[in-house]
């Protein structure tokens, strides 16, 4: 399987289906490991979702002090072994997107693991299977190709040019890579 | 008990031990598609996992509806009857219940007459049971005072499209077509909060290009995605539409060809719009003259369109007007019945559709048909066995309901499905009418503001517990599967209102096993009415992803889009609306020198009854707030996050307050998911549209101010 989390933040709207979700999902405790977040409510509705990057060297894995943080052989970051974390908390500020969550009364650390239960199978995250409007989506490597291109063409169809303030707006980011046999 | 399960071919996760139900969310008129997780061995209701075979929504689902499952075995459910005994809810046997109910029904009626008791539903449920309920409060308590929740909600819609298109169809496309849209025109509708999952056609439908044009008081998460954001004063949709026109047709917008085919009125409509000049049309709305102009440059060019519109333009005494103008927009544009255009109201709740067709509200008999026609009270009085002098005359709207409480000429109330003194206008009013009678009966499954005014409250079966259909904000039929047995005691409403029923010694006109047998009853009540349901089965929908009404013959497939040929109007051709400008009910003043406007969150359905109790929801938005702009705030030294009181001649509250610039200068919203002295309800206005019915939810005049130390 060749599938990646692709998040567009501006269609976010804001609804927290994603975390319910999360919560729904398999092992997960009915405890959500993603973020939803207000840019500025002052200024707008914008939210944007957050989620682990599934990062290839994770910092989580690597400040943790008792080897707790396994990755799978598809890149997937788990959540701390129950038998092996020592709820030192390193990982939560090791993380510079400050994913990792902590529970306190259990004394471990939880965090987004795309799913495992499901992505194992091929079947979609909760979050990006709920996710109303499109923000987060789980789909073929290829296919994320293409709308990046898609979207770089469109800005070209209504004569808009990125700037240092926007550029986000022109390129969509994704990351979460689930294999990294493209690469 | 429904062993329907996952489709074939759909890749699910199945948990061992577990099965899964495919079914459709409860709460607003999306329906969107899910399965419920039911623990084999207990039999119990587990969790939630998406439908993503379910071709509207594709396994998405807003927070609602991921959590909608845990208000099936919560601890909060009223498990058997409860009468109230000395200002207490005391528990009791449906035996005891119903003999009370009798006992009160009879000599109610006895002493003042059939009509003195009153019948109020509601249509966040299945089509057997608000088909039902109609029936129930003509022949089983044989009652003329009878109407519904949807009064509040779907009525303008329906008056407009009765009036431009002779039909009350919500939709006049498929959904599916809308990604192949060039341009959505939404007014009054906050649809990324109140419709999250139709976002995703938006979406398909702007990735290739299509424009969206957003009319709304407040910078919705659609209107600050849209390429238009019309910020218009609450209240003056009319004005809007009017001004829109008149540039389509300065500009050469009309589609003249399908116009003078297709519509009467057009040089009326010449003669009216002509004075919505942009200017004028700026100074009534408050929108500045560029954006009505490019968007009307917009909406004119799109070769397809869709003008959409939700409570923020019907919930006003132009309720019917605004309808009548934004749907002759698309007509004007030659949009209606044609590929990916077209005119659609976002239906708000669940069953908004198919609830309002069958006969649950003051005028109307099952299929769209009308009390007042003879015609057709001779045909329903022959469906239901009876005799049409039996058949009871019109009754009075919902509002108009609690003021012949308050007069005394109803004496008794049944509820079902309804938590009016939260959803009602002026709810301090409603609340001392409701206290005021002699005897109130609520169905409900949670203890609602409603039901704990009640003499006597019939716990009912959730909609997990019961099968059935709904019609979906399309106009697709669609079925709710049964995915456990009710919970302690409870009863589906169909069920109540039978034994009720018999008691009323009208059993026998209610020999129902099963809501199937409600459905085929419905189906030949329905024929040859507009909303033609008699080709509609409970096979066909499964066999094609729900069926389309008007179905009417057996092998008729159902109808996706309407008024390909012609409208349902007496001469097939649609009426455009002339309508002039008036003012609101009620304008900002000396007093209360601001505009309040009211609606929904995402975390939120209706009163709140079902969603308050749900831990996520309730995480995400504990209690109502004022949204403030900055500005306005500054002038009256508010800080984010501050208590503040609001109010009107009818009411006050406080809330803390939400400043942000998503919102006009000169406005308030609240939103209305909460009861008693969280309630924006005692505040609104209930000035009623003439044509509709509907009460002023939208706009009102209001006064801000900071609370002292
Ligand atoms: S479900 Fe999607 S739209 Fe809703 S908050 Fe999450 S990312 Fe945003
Ligand atoms: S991928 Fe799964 S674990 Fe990660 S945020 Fe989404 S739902 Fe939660
Ligand atoms: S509330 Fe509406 S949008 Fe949300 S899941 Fe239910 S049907 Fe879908």
């Amino acid at each position: 399987m060749n599938k990646i989390m692709y998040l567009e933040f501006e269609r976010c709207i804001g609804c927290r289906a994603c975390q319910a979700a999360c919560r729904e999902c398999g092992d997960h405790d009915a405890k959500e490991r993603n973020y939803v977040e207000y840019v500025d409510f002052t200024e707008s509705r914008q939210t944007f979702p957050m989620l682990c990057m599934q990062c290839k060297d994770p910092a989580c894995a690597r400040v943790c002090p008792a080897n707790a943080i396994q990755i799978t052989e598809e890149g997937v970051v788990l959540s701390a072994m129950e038998e092996k974390c020592i709820g030192c908390r390193n990982c939560t500020f090791g993380c510079p997107f400050g994913i990792p969550k902590f529970d306190f009364e259990k004394n471990k650390m939880y965090k987004c693991d795309m799913c495992y239960d499901r992505t194992r199978e091929g079947i979609s995250p909760m979050c990006a299977s709920v996710c109303p409007s499109d923000a987060i989506r789980f789909i073929d490597f290829d296919e994320m190709q293409e709308l990046r291109r898609r979207r770089t063409q469109m800005n070209l169809i209504e004569g808009k040019k990125p700037q240092e303030g926007n550029k986000w707006d022109y390129v969509p980011e994704f990351f979460g890579v689930y294999t990294d046999s493209n690469q | 008990m429904s062993q329907f399960l996952v489709k074939e071919g759909v890749k699910n996760q199945i948990r061992k031990g577990e099965k899964l139900v495919a079914t459709h969310c409860c709460y607003c008129g999306m329906q969107c598609g899910m399965h419920i997780r039911v623990n084999e061995k207990t039999n119990k209701v587990v969790g939630v996992e998406p439908r993503y075979d379910w071709v509207l929504t594709k396994g998405k689902m807003c927070p609602k509806g991921v959590t909608a499952y845990q208000t099936i075995d919560h601890p909060d459910r009223i498990k058997r009857p409860l009468i109230k005994k000395n200002g207490q809810f005391v528990e009791s046997s449906w035996e005891e219940a119903l003999d009370l109910i009798e006992r009160k029904y009879k000599e109610i009626q006895g002493e003042y007459g059939r009509d003195a008791i009153g019948v109020y539903g509601g249509v966040s449920m299945t089509n057997e049971k608000c088909y039902l309920v109609g029936k129930y409060a003509r022949v089983a308590l044989g009652t003329r005072y009878i109407d519904y929740n949807g009064r509040y909600c779907m009525s303008s819609a329906a008056g407009g499209f009765n009036k431009t298109l002779g039909m009350d169809r919500g939709s006049t496309l498929p959904w599916t077509e809308l990604e192949h849209s060039d341009c959505f025109f939404m007014a009054g509708s906050n649809t990324a909060e109140c419709h999250p999952t139709s976002i995703q056609w938006f979406w398909k439908a702007k990735d290739k290009g299509a424009k969206i044009i957003v009319a709304d008081p407040r910078e919705t998460p659609t209107a600050r995605v849209a390429d238009v954001h019309l910020d218009l004063l609450p209240g003056t949709d009319s004005a809007l539409a009017n001004g829109i026109m008149h540039l389509l047709i300065k500009h050469d917008y009309v589609d003249t060809e399908y116009v003078n085919e297709r519509c009467n009125n057009f040089e009326e409509l010449k003669e009216m719009t002509a004075r919505f000049t942009p200017e004028y049309t700026a100074k009534l709305t408050g929108i500045a003259v560029e954006k009505i102009v490019k968007a009307a440059h917009i909406f004119g060019k799109s070769p397809r369109s869709v003008v959409m519109f939700a409570r923020g333009a019907e919930q006003q005494t132009k309720g019917v007007d605004n309808v009548s103008l934004y749907t002759s927009m698309a007509l004007l544009r030659g949009q209606i019945g044609k590929f990916a255009s077209g005119v659609a109201t976002l239906t708000g709740q669940g069953n908004g559709q198919g609830g309002r067709e069958h006969g649950q509200k003051a005028d109307a008999l099952p299929g769209y048909r009308k009390i007042t026609n003879p015609k057709d009270r001779e045909y329903i009085a022959g469906v239901w066995g009876i005799e049409p002098e039996e058949m009871p005359q019109e009754g009075v709207s919902a509002y108009e309901m609690f003021n012949l409480m308050e007069a005394k000429t109803i004496r008794g109330l049944h509820v079902i499905c309804s938590n009016p003194v939260v959803s009602s206008p002026n709810i301090n009013y409603v609340q001392k009418a409701l206290e005021g009678l002699d005897f109130l009966v609520v169905n409900d499954f949670f203890l609602s503001e409603t039901a704990e005014l009640a003499d006597v409250v019939l716990p009912t079966a959730t909609w997990a517990e019961d099968e059935g259909t709904t019609t979906n904000t399309e106009g697709r039929v669609i079925r709710i599967r049964k995915v456990v047995d009710p919970i302690g005691e409870s009863k589906p409403d169909w069920e109540i209102m039978q034994l009720i029923a018999e008691r009323m010694g009208k059993g026998k006109f209610f020999p129902y096993k099963e809501p199937r047998e409600i459905f085929d009853e419905l189906r030949i009540a329905s024929k040859g009415g507009k909303a033609d349901y008699y080709g509609v089965t409970y096979e066909k929908i499964d066999a094609q992803d729900g069926v389309f009404w008007p179905a009417p013959a057996e092998d008729h497939m159902g109808t996706p889009s309407v008024f390909k040929d012609k409208f349902a109007t007496e001469d097939g051709k649609a009426n455009l609306a002339v309508c002039d400008w008036r003012e609101p009910g009620e304008i900002p003043n000396t007093g209360y020198p601001l505009w309040l406007t009211t609606g929904r969150v995402v975390f939120h359905y209706l009163t709140g009854n079902q969603t308050r109790r749900v831990g996520f929801l309730m995480d995400q938005c504990p209690e109502p707030f004022v949204e403030i702009h900055p500005e306005l705030a500054s002038q009256y030294q508010i800080q984010n996050g501050e208590r503040v009181k609001i109010s009107t001649p009818r009411g006050e509250m406080t809330a803390p307050a939400r400043i942000t610039k998503a919102i006009r200068k000169d406005t308030l919203f609240v939103p209305y998911h909460w009861g008693k002295e969280q309630s924006i309800n005692q505040l609104t206005s209930p000035a009623l549209d003439p044509f509709s019915r509907m009460p002023e939810f939208k706009v009102c005049a209001v006064k801000l101010e900071k609370l002292t130390k």
